[in-house]
């Protein structure tokens, strides 16, 4: 991923009342190259491009910043000759995958085969299938053809038409997007744009696209409307963020370009991959070898914006694209109740294993008991006479064999397959509700809940650990500049709401938002030029406004004189301190062409931390500006010169980051012309080697970071979202641990801690910080004695771990370093923090990149059997949220990646509370309450059946009616448990809200057990007998038929087991009501439809 | 359902009546997407719980005695003749007897009425193990066949007994072929007692399911005949012991209504019945009885039903009163909080 990237940086200080500074005019251009960007306090922002993780790709690309950086994984990382694909400019290649999509999945011929194949993949189904086929076997039929096959013909049915519906859609938005139209470089002419259709486009065309346009693949810009090669994209489809993001047209080839020349350079680029944020590319030109980074391509699904016309040549195309390649799915989780509901189902397979056996073993016994008198036996008669042979007998040892397949038809329902069914609907419906609560509506983004998985949702109800990201999900991620050290004076009296505008021809340009500022600031900053300290005040605050990747846009408002300016940017960060610059007069106005600045690195590294611009004034001075967190900067200052400054600002920094601010530290050097001149050859020289090009521009970046003057620092602000304290706390109550992941540094981190109410003042904090292994090991040992010690001297020391942080009177926080755990994670310390971590009430991680994030989550993950669930709003969220067994997206200002990622998404952290304990609460205790009852009923009908074998020679005959055997699970019971499992209750959301403590009873499986499993197979048991037996001695010795006590015996159980439901439940409303009642009432009517109607089988 | 209290929590409408907003994507607040629709909670208080088993064994204790005195009230007469039937030499060798055409099947039996028995007075014949619900068996059958004469041939599902010599045998399967054939002749003080036998058979059957233009043809001329040959010139709607027959019996010891004697039947009457033995249950051990029975409005003769009402209501009653002295000994207040897992002391967990 290292590259550079160009950055346009205007200089602009604005129309400030002095006349001394930088000019209000745009400096004369200078082409000169900056540093690059490094959004300094948000480590957990950096690694930017940390890849979905892809269980398909053997090995994950070292995109982390804590990757090892070995040669290996460096020279990885470079464009090789044995992994990139080698394109020529405007020709279109054959070679390579064409640009029609096709996210169809079937066509109309292949659709039955393929369809059929795909149902049949659930294991159900094939089970469905297995008894469906040993029942067509004439030996063994136990139902009619027509009756048997039925149910199968429905589901498969029902969900072909479903599929084939979806797919006809897909059809038509895949014909439409092939069909779009783009303009494309004729082949051999020098100019001729001509339309051609999506479909048709291949890799190595090139392709023109205007402003508003969709990009059709994915293309290296060539060339832009702009002369320096700037083009403005719009991601929203791709990543969902609405900001634009500035990509950039190599000066080489925009020159020719825009002349139309520039056919037939080779483009050599790494294959196809997922990664959006990566790219690697160089392309010779002339014989010039120049370099290409992601900053230099536009993917397919983003729009042009701002920018006329952009000239790119294809490099992935269709199915290759990015977006294309990130559109499948992320993995799919199983729930834990499906899990345990599987070794229910083992049970359950013996028990049917067990009845089938008994039944076949009995009619066997049966049979050698009446051996030889078989023939004059009425019912029986063996012998066929007009044949003269056995008629439909084979023998005891065969018709053991052919009774037990038989038993396993009759037998079928003790597996309940539509359970999986009605799963299916009582998670839609609870999706529904969990979407249409209005608690967990955000008005100020306007988000609903939604629940992206459909199959992990009665998990929320087992929740023991949550892990949280703090930027954007403890936080509104809305930076606000507080308070700012200058040459180490603190100005954090921030009183006056000044807001700034520029004078631009006739119209008054304003910045969107302002911000209040310190007055003494102010004035000091008008006086500037005046004195020396006023000067470097002026240069902190160009600092600000020009040290960034922000991108003013010039919005229209309804007055016709003024105009708003809106600074677009990727980090939060960058844009309150924009504003805040713009606040005091320094305004960012336009980054156009003129002021061209290029980039020392254009990478986002988190080990470098910091960002460098290099700005050529109007005065012909020359000056580099950096920001970074305070360790980066220190690092690399002027030492002997500035040393009270440092001190100063050091307290300062102190100060804001025990305040919870985020703190930056400004700096600045002059360059003399020489040195520049020195710098800009060694950059390019780095820029475009082919190996090793990231640490070479590493080190140019060093060399030119150095003796730098500290200008100041700056405190933004982060604001807690609403009600976080109040809901970390409802979770505490509940047993729900929180671990908080971010990025941030550890005081920071901490304070944030206390805001939130995380830590108090009473607990005893364990801090974990070191810079080896040993001294981790060190300190984790000695914590885990620190505590045994507290155990023991705290009276009751012998209750288990989990319960201990609870009741003892002393309660830890534990403090842990990214820098450490890089030591401890997947090490033998892993064990060590793990004891440690579970000791603790409370646990911050503070540094950690996104890795890191999904280490911890896993080290959780992997020792218990808690659930765990992640939540967090930003990219770098994305590995935690995937590795958690619940992932939650917050869908705030970071993007949407985490969302895409997530099983849950919603507006506010605050939402979790309702979410786990009210929603999560009901779905865990309703969809065991379901399984559990699904169970129940189908074993209370298939042991009623299992008795009634016992009085008919063994022979498997069913007093039922087959098709009431059949509409058993599906009319008779079904309906009322998907709907109790759907709408009933046990608790009101006000008790749930609470009393926190009931949520207990989802991480201690109180709901869904073995015991449960088992008293419910118990009462089936007992119910079956007395529905079996009541009947059977009331009619023993009677004239009674067949269908007439099968009718008795089809009802009772329906009436028993729907009774069953009705004093299960705990809450009725009309719906519940008309469904069991109305249930219990249409299985009377069906027997009697089925028995009175002479057609039918059952008439009789 | 045990018991309902009027705990009702109705939806709190008190904060959320939000008025609908111009943004389309905000749920719409209703009680039913707050899963707040009004609602019942039953709650089994301890005055519920006593109150419905109360009310229980009020209910079933009364049924389980006029139910007991209905069956009680039947005179049921029991006859098991099979054994009784067979001559002395024949003893160890019955199914010699049975299979030998050319030894007289006639057999007399004295019953003794035990008890007044009041017309109309049914008789049955009772078949132990006999599975008519064997799987074989309960298959045997072709229900068109049956109705409708156009279907004559069709003798699907009937084997093994489905065609003679390649014609379709009427009434086929092995059902009908199967069809009792002993008869009683009932005699008191040396008259014949009438046994009707008309209306023995199921309305519905006779009109729908036996057609009156089929006929029996080709029936029991097979190898081994099964049991009652039938007049062919009578239509299979007016065989009414077919009809009977063929309403296959639910267990294995059953009983077919034979007919009716509408005579009053006195305390010490003796009855003769001269019985045909021809029914072979020999083979597989099986037994035959003949029984005279009356019927209330219960039907037959079968205590059991009122000793489980009986049982049901008494148990019910000792739970209530067991439940009313747990109630006064140790009396608990409902919605105790000190009995939740949390605000327990310690000691208990775990």
């Amino acid at each position: 991923m290292a590259s550079e990237r160009p950055l346009l940086i205007s200089t602009t200080p604005g129309a400030s009342t002095t006349d001394d500074g930088p000019s209000p005019h745009p400096p004369a251009a200078s082409l000169l190259p900056p540093a690059q960007p490094e959004p300094p306090l948000r480590a957990d922002r950096l690694a930017f491009s940390v890849e979905v993780p892809d269980p398909f790709r053997p090995s994950r690309r070292g995109d982390g910043p804590f990757d090892d950086p070995s040669a290996a994984s460096q020279r990885e990382r470079e464009v090789g000759d044995d992994d990139s694909r080698g394109v020529v400019v405007g020709e279109p290649s054959p070679e390579f995958a064409g640009n029609a999509i096709r996210t169809a999945k079937y066509s109309v011929l292949t659709f039955l085969p393929r369809n059929i194949f795909e149902q049949f993949r659930r294991l159900s189904y094939v089970y469905f299938l297995v008894i469906t086929v040993l029942n067509q076997l004439p030996q063994v039929a136990v139902f009619g053809r027509g009756a048997s096959v039925l149910p199968l013909a429905f589901v498969l049915f029902v969900t072909a038409v479903k599929d084939a519906y979806e797919d006809f859609r897909r059809h038509r938005s895949d014909r439409q997007e092939n069909n779009r139209l783009a303009s494309v470089l004729a082949p051999g002419t020098a100019g001729d744009f001509q339309p051609k259709r999506w479909k048709h486009i291949r890799v190595g065309d090139v392709v023109r696209v205007a402003s508003s346009e969709t990009l059709p693949a994915d293309m290296v810009l060539l060339a832009t409307s702009d002369p320096t090669g700037v083009a403005h994209v719009q991601t929203v489809n791709l990543d969902g963020e609405t900001n634009l993001k500035t990509r950039y047209a190599k000066q080489e080839t925009q020159v020719r370009f825009s002349q139309n020349g520039g056919v037939g350079s080779i483009l050599h680029c790494e294959r196809p991959n997922r990664n959006i944020y990566g790219f690697q590319a160089n392309l010779e030109i002339d014989g010039k070898r120049v370099s290409l980074g992601p900053s230099n391509i536009v993917l397919r699904g983003c729009e042009l914006k701002n920018t006329t016309w952009a000239i790119g040549v294809v490099v992935y195309a269709g199915k290759e694209t990015k977006v294309m390649l990130n559109s499948s799915g992320a993995p799919s989780k199983r729930s834990r109740l499906e899990t345990q509901l599987n070794r229910e189902t083992v049970i359950l397979s013996i028990m049917l294993i067990g009845m089938c056996t008994t039944a076949s073993v009995l009619a066997g016994i049966w049979l050698l008991n009446h051996r030889g008198v078989l023939e004059f036996t009425q019912f029986f008669r063996e012998k066929d006479y007009t044949t003269g042979k056995n008629y439909n007998y084979y023998g005891v040892g065969m018709q053991i064999f052919i009774t037990f397949l038989m038993a396993v038809i009759v037998y079928q329902v003790i597996i309940p397959i539509s359970l999986y069914i009605s799963m299916e609907l009582v998670r839609l419906g609870q999706a529904y509700f969990m979407g249409a609560d209005k608690d967990l509506y955000d008005e100020s983004s306007r988000s609903k809940f939604q629940c992206r998985a459909l199959n992990i949702n009665e998990d929320l109800g087992q929740i023991r650990y949550v892990f949280s990201d703090k930027t954007g999900t403890l936080t509104e991620n809305k930076m606000l500049f507080q308070c700012a050290s200058i040459r180490g004076v603190d100005y954090s009296s921030s009183k006056d709401t000044g807001g700034y505008s520029v004078v631009v021809g006739d119209h008054l340009w304003t910045p969107k938002m302002a911000v209040k500022t310190d007055p003494q600031l102010v004035k000091l900053l008008r006086d500037s030029g005046k004195n020396e300290e006023a000067k470097l005040v002026l240069d902190f605050f160009l600092a600000l406004a020009a040290c960034n990747t922000i991108v003013p846009l010039v919005l229209d408002t309804r007055d016709q004189k003024q105009k708003l300016i809106d600074y677009q940017g990727e980090s939060p960060d960058e844009q309150a301190l924009a504003y805040a610059a713009a606040s005091y007069g320094v305004v960012l106005v336009e980054r156009t062409s003129g002021y061209i600045v290029i980039d020392v690195l254009g990478d986002r590294q988190s080990d470098r931390k910091r960002m460098s611009v290099i700005v050529g004034c109007p005065d012909r001075t020359i000056k580099l500006y950096v920001k970074g967190a305070d360790s980066s900067i220190f690092g690399i200052t002027n030492k002997a010169s500035e040393l009270d400054t440092i001190h100063a600002t050091e307290a300062h920094l102190h100060k804001y980051s025990s305040l919870g601010l985020r703190t930056l530290v400004v700096g600045m050097r002059e360059l003399s012309q020489s040195e520049f001149e020195e710098w800009q050859l060694a950059y390019e020289n780095a820029s475009t080697a082919v190996l090793g090009r990231g640490n070479l521009l590493r080190s140019v970046a060093a060399n030119i970071e150095c003796n730098i003057h500290i200008l100041g620092a700056t405190g933004i602000e982060d604001k807690l979202q609403d009600g976080v304290p109040e809901a970390i706390e409802s979770l505490r109550e509940a047993d729900i641990k929180v671990w908080i992941l971010t990025g941030d540094k550890q005081e920071t981190a901490i304070s944030i801690g206390y805001s939130c109410k995380l830590l108090t003042n009473d607990m005893m904090q364990i801090v974990i910080n070191n810079n080896s292994k040993e001294s981790c090991q060190r300190s984790l040992v000695e914590a885990l004695a620190t505590i045994k010690k507290l155990r023991a001297a705290s009276s009751n020391g012998t209750l288990g771990p989990v319960l201990t942080s609870e009741t003892s009177s002393v309660t830890i926080a534990l403090i842990v370093d990214g820098n450490s755990l890089v030591y401890i994670l997947e090490t033998e310390l892993q064990e060590e923090l793990f004891k440690l971590a579970t000791e603790c009430a409370v646990v911050l991680c503070c540094r950690v990149a996104p890795l890191q994030k999904a280490g911890i989550v896993a080290l959780i993950k992997n020792r218990t059997d808690d659930m765990t669930l992640a939540i967090g709003d930003g990219a770098n969220d994305v590995s935690m949220i995937q590795m958690a067994d619940v992932g939650v997206g917050i869908s705030g200002q970071e993007g949407r990646q985490a969302v895409m990622a997530s099983d849950f998404s919603m507006g506010q952290f605050r939402f979790l509370v309702p979410l786990l304990l009210v929603h999560g609460h009901w779905n865990y205790q309703r969809m065991s309450y379901m399984i559990l009852y699904n169970f129940y009923k189908n074993a209370t009908f298939v042991l009623v059946l299992f008795w009634y074998v016992l009085y008919t020679a063994f022979t498997l005959t069913t007093a039922i009616t087959e098709w009431s055997s059949l509409l058993y699970t599906v009319l008779y019971t079904s309906l009322p448990t998907i709907v109790v499992g759907i709408l009933d209750k046990d608790l009101s959301k006000a008790t749930l809200l609470g009393y926190p403590k009931l949520y207990g009873s989802g991480q201690r499986e109180e709901k869904y057990n073995l015991n449960l499993f088992v008293f419910n197979m118990l009462e089936a048991l007992w119910q079956s007998l007395v529905v079996f037996y009541l009947p059977y001695f009331a009619y023993k010795r009677s004239t009674i038929d067949m269908s007439s006590l099968g009718d008795l015996w089809a009802l009772a159980p329906v009436i028993v087991v729907n009774m069953q439901l009705a004093m299960d439940i705990i809450r009725w409303n009309w719906i519940i009501h008309a469904f069991v009642w109305g249930t219990i009432a249409a299985t009377t009517i069906c027997l009697f439809v089925i028995d009175s109607i002479w057609i039918l089988p059952g008439y009789g | 359902m045990d018991s309902h209290a009027a705990g009702s929590s109705s939806g709190g409408s008190g904060d959320g009546g939000a008025p609908p907003r111009r943004n389309s994507r905000k749920p719409k607040y209703s009680k039913f997407t707050q899963q707040e629709l009004p609602a019942c909670k039953p709650i089994l208080t301890p005055k519920w719980v006593v109150l419905v088993f109360l009310i229980v064994g009020v209910i079933f204790v009364p049924i389980g005695i006029v139910s007991l005195r209905a069956s009680q009230q039947v005179v049921e007469i029991v006859d098991r003749y099979d054994d009784a039937c067979v001559p002395a030499a024949n003893e160890n060798d019955k199914l010699a007897y049975i299979k030998n055409q050319t030894i007289p099947k006639t057999c007399n039996r004295t019953l003794t009425v035990t008890k007044d028995m009041k017309q109309p007075i049914f008789v049955y014949y009772q078949l132990d193990n006999f599975y008519q619900n064997h799987r074989r068996y309960v298959k045997s059958r072709n229900d068109g066949q049956l109705r409708d004469k156009s279907k004559a041939s069709d003798t699907s599902n009937c084997d093994p007994e489905a065609t003679v010599d390649g014609k379709p045998i009427i009434p086929c399967g092995l059902i009908a072929w199967s069809l009792f054939n002993d008869t009683y002749n009932l005699i008191l003080n040396n008259k014949n007692l009438t046994v009707d036998k008309k209306d023995i058979s199921w309305k519905s059957d006779r009109e729908h399911k036996f057609g009156s233009h089929v006929f029996p043809s080709n029936f029991q001329k097979g190898r081994l005949q099964g049991g009652k040959i039938l007049n062919s010139s009578i239509p299979l709607s007016e065989h009414e012991d077919l009809i009977v027959w063929m309403r296959t019996a639910a267990l294995p010891t059953f009983r077919k209504l034979y007919g009716r004697i509408y005579v009053d039947l006195k305390v010490n009457d003796t009855i003769t019945v001269q019985l045909e033995n021809n029914y072979n249950t020999y083979s597989f051990g099986g037994k035959k009885k003949l029984v005279l029975s009356t019927t209330t409005w219960l039907g037959g003769k079968n205590d059991f039903l009122g000793l489980a009402y009986l049982t049901v209501g008494g148990l019910c009653f000792f739970l209530a009163f067991a439940f009313t002295l747990l109630y006064l000994i140790k009396p608990r207040k409902l919605g105790d909080n000190n009995y939740l897992s949390w605000n327990r002391p310690p000691v208990g967990r775990r």
